[in-house]
């Protein structure tokens, strides 16, 4: 799967959590949004997994840096 | 409740318009939420509509959560959960894994927070025995018992230098593979090991320390879903999110609970309720009940614990649209009925609302109807009763009598934190009251009426024995209740011996059973003043002159303590209104008249000792 199918994904899942309209970009990160806390995180995470099917491993959804590398590592994880 | 689930998309609406409606949907659902997500959505959506709501002015909780694990995110599920539940809180959050130091070190942060509650949380992973899988077997167990000791004595601890009270979680099994099935027959493996460290923590906790059964919460949901490594090693979480949503679930519950009244009637349905099928159609002999068929036996089960509840101390009720005579005759003739006519403290079958038969029950028990449960199988008759009579906790059963049980527990109304020989005899004691009563019909005269009643009273200093019933007492009565002052167990045992106080108890017994322990009062020395702090009276034994011989003994014990006169306190609650005239009934006369307090006072030389038909047979301070 391609970045932009990714983002077009994950825009599905912050309509689903996040309060405000928040755009699936891929430069965006946590500090970009004011609802974005760690439990936000935690949140987020499980309901990518959910959506993807896809199961993180340790200390990779840290290293991602914004939602473009975050969506990379999605794609990868898909993949494997 | 309100009616049905109410979807995500519908819940946000409401909560981004203000719409007041919203908080009932929340609180429904986010008791039943049971996963991360959903909770997190729930919680995330009632701080978006707070900012529409008005500040409340209930004081806050100051609750501090500590342990060997990181305590956020837990907080904000537990944040939540309570503020669903009504309370508002402070939160104190320790460092991670600093919970020792931060309770031995008197001028931790901890302390300096004034917590009112603390949440220890020990990390189950640092509990292990250190010796060999191959040590005696008593030496493991000593080691099981010292672990638990560590953690009851960091309680102790807690509670002696914070005033607060503590509530110590358990520890979660390890479901690893490792030492496949020789981790039975062995204390030494983590598994075995924690296992006896939970049960020493449960047998061993002093009625101060509440144990949150974290092991169980976790066996519940299954411990490979309970637990997570990633999310250990990433944040040092206690486990899986949706366990963390377990055990926020629990701890607000138990907090809760504390500070609620305890319910203390379950009034039932009866067609496909106690059985299946329906008395006026099928019969007696037509009805579902008992072991010859699936459904028959669910009911019968159903019954069974509805029987261990009575047995517990749950009054339990007929509330129910039927025939008087042919419930009855059920009752009486059908030989697999579990319940019997002698397991009801009240039995209304009739064809009135049920509303109004719950209402009719309180009256006859003399219990307020916020400490009724009621439960039916109709949903369409849940929704009546909370309509007319909001008080009433409903529980909607459904159709399938294999969940009943479940679905009864579920609502969490019914957990005894101390079980007392009052709870076990209480069925009977009203059942008593009812023949009391029947009897009192039967005499026009009252005082021949308390005369033939042979009323034998003992009066006694508070005693250590007694004192998880006092404290029962004390958490339970609302009615007769004079200052309706709440006490934890352990300012009871302080005062046990304390100087300048005259704490006493009156039991009352006649000839048709003993009522047991069914007054408390508390009342300090202050100079020449007798002040009575707390007075209660268990509502069962109103009008038959416990309140006289009470008196007597107040100003008997004043005289004693060399007081010239006694002062009470009446502190009025929505719920007290029955004794807002008593002490000037007494002849004392008000000196402090404010909306939320009221003051009386009566010279010791003053008081004319009251002559009552009941025998006492020991006085307070005085040996047997």
């Amino acid at each position: 799967m391609k970045q932009a199918e990714v983002l077009a994904k994950l825009q599905e899942v912050f309509d689903g959590i996040f309060l405000q309209k928040v755009a699936a970009k891929p430069e965006l990160s946590a500090a970009d949004v004011e609802e974005w806390d760690s439990l936000m995180q935690i949140s987020l995470v499980i309901a990518i997994e959910q959506k993807f099917r896809v199961r993180f491993r340790l200390g990779e959804v840290e290293a991602a840096r914004n939602l473009g590398e975050f969506a990379d590592l999605i794609a990868k994880r898909m993949e494997s | 409740m309100p009616d049905r689930p109410i979807d995500d998309a519908e819940l946000k609406s409401l909560a981004l318009s203000g719409d007041a409606a919203f908080w009932g949907h929340l609180a429904a659902r986010s008791r039943q939420a049971a996963t991360f997500s959903e909770l997190f959505f729930l919680s995330t959506l009632r701080k978006k509509a707070k900012l529409h709501a008005s500040e409340s002015v209930r004081p806050k909780l100051r609750l501090a959560l500590i342990g060997g694990y990181n305590l956020y995110p837990l907080h904000e599920l537990v944040e939540h959960l309570l503020a669903i539940r009504g309370f508002e809180c402070e939160r104190f959050l320790g460092d991670y894994d600093n919970f020792v130091s931060e309770i031995l070190d008197g001028s931790s942060p901890l302390y300096a927070f004034k917590p009112d509650l603390a949440f220890i949380l020990p990390n189950a992973n640092h509990c292990r025995f250190s010796g060999s899988l191959l040590d005696a077997v008593e030496q493991q167990r000593e080691a099981a018992i010292g672990a638990a000791d560590h953690l009851l004595n960091l309680a102790r601890t807690f509670v002696a230098r914070s005033g607060a009270s503590v509530i110590l979680a358990n520890l979660a099994l390890p479901g690893d593979l490792d030492l496949g099935s020789f981790r039975s027959r062995t204390l030494g493996a983590d598994w075995s090991f924690r296992k006896a460290v939970n049960f020493e923590l449960g047998l061993r906790a002093p009625a101060e320390v509440q144990i949150c059964d974290v092991e169980f919460l976790s066996a519940r949901r299954g411990i490979t879903a309970a637990q997570d490594a990633r999310a250990w090693y990433e944040s040092k979480q206690l486990g899986s999110p949706d366990f963390l949503v377990d055990v926020a679930q629990e701890l607000s519950h138990l907090i809760a609970a504390r500070k609620q009244g305890p319910k203390k009637v379950l009034a039932l349905d009866l067609d496909h309720t106690l059985w299946g099928g329906v008395i006026a159609e099928d019969g007696v002999e037509g009805i579902e009940l008992g072991d010859s068929s699936p459904r028959g036996e669910a009911f019968k089960a159903f019954q069974k614990y509805l029987l261990g509840l009575s047995q517990r101390g749950v009054l339990l009720a007929v509330c129910s649209k039927n025939d008087h005579a042919r419930a009855i005759e059920l009752f009486e003739k059908h030989p697999e009925m579990v319940l019997r006519l002698e397991h009801f403290a009240a039995f209304k079958a009739n064809w009135d609302p049920k509303s109004d038969n719950l209402q009719r029950i309180a009256d006859e028990l003399r219990l307020g109807l916020d400490s009724f449960v009621f439960a039916d199988d109709n949903p369409a008759e849940i929704e009546i009763v909370r309509q007319f009579q909001p008080q009433v906790e409903g529980v909607l059963l459904g159709p399938d009598p294999a969940e009943f049980i479940g679905r009864l527990q579920a609502g969490r109304h019914f957990e005894p934190r101390n079980v007392t020989e009052e709870d076990l005899e209480r069925t009977a004691q009203y059942r008593q009251e009812r023949r009391r009563t029947e009897f009192a019909a039967s005499i026009t005269d009252m005082p021949a009426y308390l005369a033939s009643l042979k009323m034998r009273g003992t009066i006694k200093e508070f005693d250590p024995l007694d004192v998880p019933r006092i404290s029962q007492l004390i958490a339970r009565s609302n009615q007769f209740n004079l200052t309706t002052v709440r006490r934890p167990e352990t300012d009871i045992q302080g005062l046990l011996k304390r100087p300048g106080y005259s704490c006493f108890t009156m039991r009352l017994e006649d000839r048709f059973g003993d009522s047991g322990l069914i007054s408390v009062v508390i009342a300090k020395v202050e100079g020449d003043v007798f002040v009575l702090d707390t007075w209660l009276m268990s509502c069962r034994v109103l009008k038959r002159q416990v309140e006289d011989e009470i008196m007597n003994e107040i100003f008997r014990l004043a005289n004693a303590a060399s007081c010239t006169k006694v002062r009470g306190i009446y502190l009025p609650t929505p719920k007290n209104g029955i004794v807002a005239g008593i002490y000037e009934e007494f002849g004392f006369v008000r000196t402090v008249d404010f909306t939320a307090r009221k003051e009386f006072e009566l010279e010791v030389e003053k008081y004319q000792m009251r002559s009552t038909k009941i025998h006492i047979t020991r006085r307070a301070y005085e040996a047997s």
